[in-house]
């Protein structure tokens, strides 16, 4: 009952904070509107093409990425010419498909094909992690092909089987659209990424859910120079009650806000979540690291101000690290690799693979054990120290 | 208003010597306030504490007062018991020893300056700080291992601990809560703290809007929430203006007439003066003198205390009475010069020129009799209020 007590009051305060509630609740929206909108607007993207010679698999690629909505493709002589309008910003991304690429398709051998994009750039690098997509996919449709064309020339010498089954391949398409087997084929290490809202209102609730906590954190570092911890410890309340009922307070508005934005996205932006249960299992979790993020940044830092000073830039930095700006994919392996040291991407990678790719429960597992480890380590660190500075 | 009026009718009948004789036991366990494990009669607030503080070969504590009129033995514990608590902090030595108690129905005063370890003190007797050494006894239970101790003490920090953003009312409830009240009982109570604070036609503003000595009035309601058998106050009117400290007082008194026992710190020695049974003079982590203000007062015998307002260089002024003949003490205060003298009227002259030779102009002169201020510069050389 104290733990509800001590709970209820911290909930009972926020409410009454105007420019918290502002922050939790208006500035996502705001922000999953303008992040959707942006990141939908491919239409406006011109991609160039820089063909040095690929063959049949060159033309098939450039088809798709032709039938890929918002895709404007031009094509360029040389990658020089290319990467020069990509840096003027007349193109949004540029792909350079090498020569004899075909040839080295048939015979199993990866290809490389290079795609050219500003780093600095989040739009262009949307666009160029799209583009990485359709030929992830291209190359998952080749090596069904490649695969099938083994497995008939051992029964017979057909004469261009490895052209019949791409056509089979491609009849069979969600069956073989494994991204991960075709980045392999093509060297372009890219996921099928969702686009639009549905890129943008979960990262936006990853980001949200974790700086608001962590500026949430402030009101522990108030409510400990307000005296009250002070005062709480003279009643007969343990000390790891008040700590269970702040951090129940920090799990309730972390998971409040999260509902809020599922709520919001799949409402007003059309937004689908994926699998329901993977989904709840993953927003528990992040209100979860969330809370304990909160928590701990309440111990760590020394005044309400530097909680609410510091606290953004951590949070927001965390996000871009961890792809809630941009996606990983268009980064490179290094940053990707230092992406993963913050929960952030593996909250993005368990979303992508709920709302891009059908994932389920058993999909996201590995990116649900990593954040059940991250909120543990989080609270138990929390807990530890807060117990000792609460008096 | 309300409050005001009580409390001034309480503080007009108030008999030092009877209170202090007879401390309200009988009429402890009718008391809504009263403790109920309070057994009528069981109260000797004047008990011996068992603990001897000698200073200057006077043992003022640990024997019969001068008159006799305690009552010796064992027979009522008092409710509150500290031995010899030590506190540091570093090389510094907060809280050096100090053993003191409490009874039910008796107002107990730590009267000392800034930094003499008041605070310190009252944060071990509430299990908010553990103590290096000694032990703290409520009714045989120690406040910081139990809870069932801590929930019959009522703590009222120096500082005011109040959510701004809360109501007073909302504030209450949630320590209620925390002191395990619920529904209508926490209702009654919230309501009856507001009261008698005389707060209750502010009880659903914001405390942020509340202006300091309501937010001290409510700070101390807080305390009185749970109807607690110790109620712990820390220099609890401070920055509150005359009425509203007279108000306090008054309602600190009645509730030691009621049956509570009172723990009260303050460095203001009208207010101990006026509100404690028994008082403990603490300096510089101890506590140089304990027992009622006819006690202390007694042992400087027929000694007067002179105020010197003047402006100069009152360090030097301070020197030059030292030297005098029939001046015990001197020493400086922010207006001036306080001296201890064998015979005020005697030393004035040999005062005034004192006053010339240090250059020092002397504004006001005024001899009052030996009070608690008057002892403490007795036992310590400085004053009260520096
Ligand atoms: N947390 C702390 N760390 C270090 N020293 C402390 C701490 N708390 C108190 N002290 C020191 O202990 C001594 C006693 O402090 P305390 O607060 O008990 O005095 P006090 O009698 O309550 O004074 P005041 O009248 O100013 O409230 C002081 O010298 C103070 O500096
Ligand atoms: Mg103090």
């Amino acid at each position: 009952m104290r733990v509800l007590a001590v709970a209820g009051v911290a909930l009972r305060r926020l409410v009454r904070d105007r420019t918290a509630l502002l922050f939790m609740v208006v500035l996502p929206v705001v922000v999953i509107l303008v992040v959707g909108a942006s990141v939908r607007g491919f239409s406006t993207f011109r991609i160039g093409v820089v063909d040095l010679g690929a063959g049949p698999s060159g033309h098939d690629l450039v088809a798709a990425l032709e039938r890929a909505p918002g895709l404007d493709v031009r094509d360029y002589a040389t990658a020089a010419d290319a990467a020069r309008a990509v840096a003027r910003g007349q193109l949004a991304t540029a792909v350079v498909l090498p020569a004899g690429m075909d040839r080295s398709l048939r015979a199993g051998e990866p290809v490389d094909v290079a795609v050219l994009a500003e780093q600095a750039n989040s739009s262009e690098q949307a666009a160029a992690a799209q583009v990485a997509a359709v030929i992830a996919e291209q190359g998952g449709l080749v090596q069904a092909a490649v695969f099938a064309t083994d497995q008939v020339a051992a029964l017979a010498a057909g004469t261009d089987a490895y052209a019949a089954n791409l056509a089979r391949a491609a009849a069979v398409r969600p069956g073989v659209a494994d991204v991960g087997v075709a980045s392999e084929v093509v060297d372009a290490k890219a996921t099928i990424l969702p686009q639009g809202f549905s890129y943008s209102a979960p990262t936006m609730l990853v980001l949200f859910v974790f700086l608001n906590a962590v500026v949430g954190g402030a009101a522990v570092i108030q409510t400990r120079r307000l005296g009250m911890y002070e005062r709480m410890a003279a009643t007969p309340t343990a000390v790891s009650a008040v700590v269970a009922g702040e951090t129940l307070a920090a799990v309730a508005i972390a998971l409040g806000q999260a509902a809020l934005i599922v709520g919001i996205g799949a409402t007003a932006f059309g937004v689908s979540w994926g699998n329901p249960a993977a989904a709840a299992v993953l927003v528990a979790l992040w209100a979860l690291v969330s809370a304990g993020a909160g928590m701990l940044a309440g111990t760590l830092f020394r005044t309400p101000e530097q909680a609410t000073a510091i606290g953004p830039s951590v949070g927001i930095a965390f996000a871009m690290l961890g792809g809630c700006m941009w996606p990983l994919a268009v980064v490179n392996e290094a940053m990707r690799e230092v992406g993963h040291l913050t929960p952030h991407a593996w909250a993005v990678d368990a979303w992508t693979a709920l709302i891009a790719r059908g994932g389920t429960l058993a999909t996201i597992a590995p990116q649900l054990g990593v954040l059940a480890a991250f909120a543990a380590g989080f609270l138990t660190l929390a807990t530890v120290r807060l117990r000792r500075s609460l008096v | 208003m309300g409050w005001m009026r009580r409390v001034t009718r309480a503080a007009a009948h108030r008999d030092e010597s009877s209170a202090r004789t007879h401390p309200a036991g009988a009429d402890a366990a009718a008391a809504p306030g009263a403790d109920a494990a309070a057994a009528p009669g069981a109260a000797t607030p004047a008990a011996p504490t068992g603990t001897a503080v000698v200073v200057g070969g006077d043992a003022l504590v640990g024997a019969p007062g001068p008159d006799g009129d305690r009552v010796p033995g064992d027979a009522g514990r008092p409710l509150l018991a500290c031995t010899d608590l030590t506190k540091r902090y570093g090389d510094r030595v907060a809280v050096d020893g100090v053993s003191f108690s409490v009874g039910r129905g008796e107002v107990y005063g730590l009267l000392g300056p800034n930094g003499a370890g008041k605070t310190t003190t009252i944060k071990m007797v509430c299990g908010l700080l553990p103590p290096d050494a000694g032990t703290v006894s409520l009714d045989g239970r120690e406040p910081a291992r139990d809870a069932a101790a801590r929930a019959r003490v009522g703590y009222v920090p120096q500082d005011v601990a109040l959510y701004p953003d809360l109501t007073a009312a909302e504030n209450l409830a949630f320590l209620g809560r925390l002191y395990g009240l619920r529904g209508t009982t926490l209702r009654e109570r919230v309501a009856e703290a507001l009261a008698l604070t005389d707060l209750q036609a502010r009880g659903g503003d914001r405390v942020g809007t509340y202006s300091g000595g309501m937010r001290r009035r409510l700070n101390i309601a807080a305390g009185l929430l749970h109807r607690p058998a110790l109620l712990v106050l820390d220099e609890p009117t401070v920055g509150v203006d005359p009425q509203s400290r007279h108000a306090i007082l008054g309602r600190v008194r009645e509730l030691g007439r009621n049956g509570m026992a009172v723990l009260y710190t303050t460095h203001y020695m009208e207010e101990a003066e006026r509100v404690c049974d028994r008082v403990g003079i603490v300096d510089r982590g101890r506590i140089v003198a304990e027992g009622t203000r006819r006690e202390l007062v007694s042992r400087l015998g027929e000694q007067d205390r002179i105020e010197l307002t003047a402006t100069g260089d009152l360090a030097d002024l301070a020197e030059q009475c030292r030297a005098l003949p029939g001046v015990e003490r001197a020493a400086v205060t922010d207006r001036g010069v306080r001296l201890l003298t064998s015979d005020g009227r005697r030393v004035l002259p040999a005062l005034l020129e004192a006053a010339d030779r240090s250059g020092a102009a002397i504004d006001s002169v005024e001899v009052a009799e030996a009070d608690l201020e008057a002892v403490f510069l007795h036992l310590t050389g400085t004053a009260l209020r520096e």
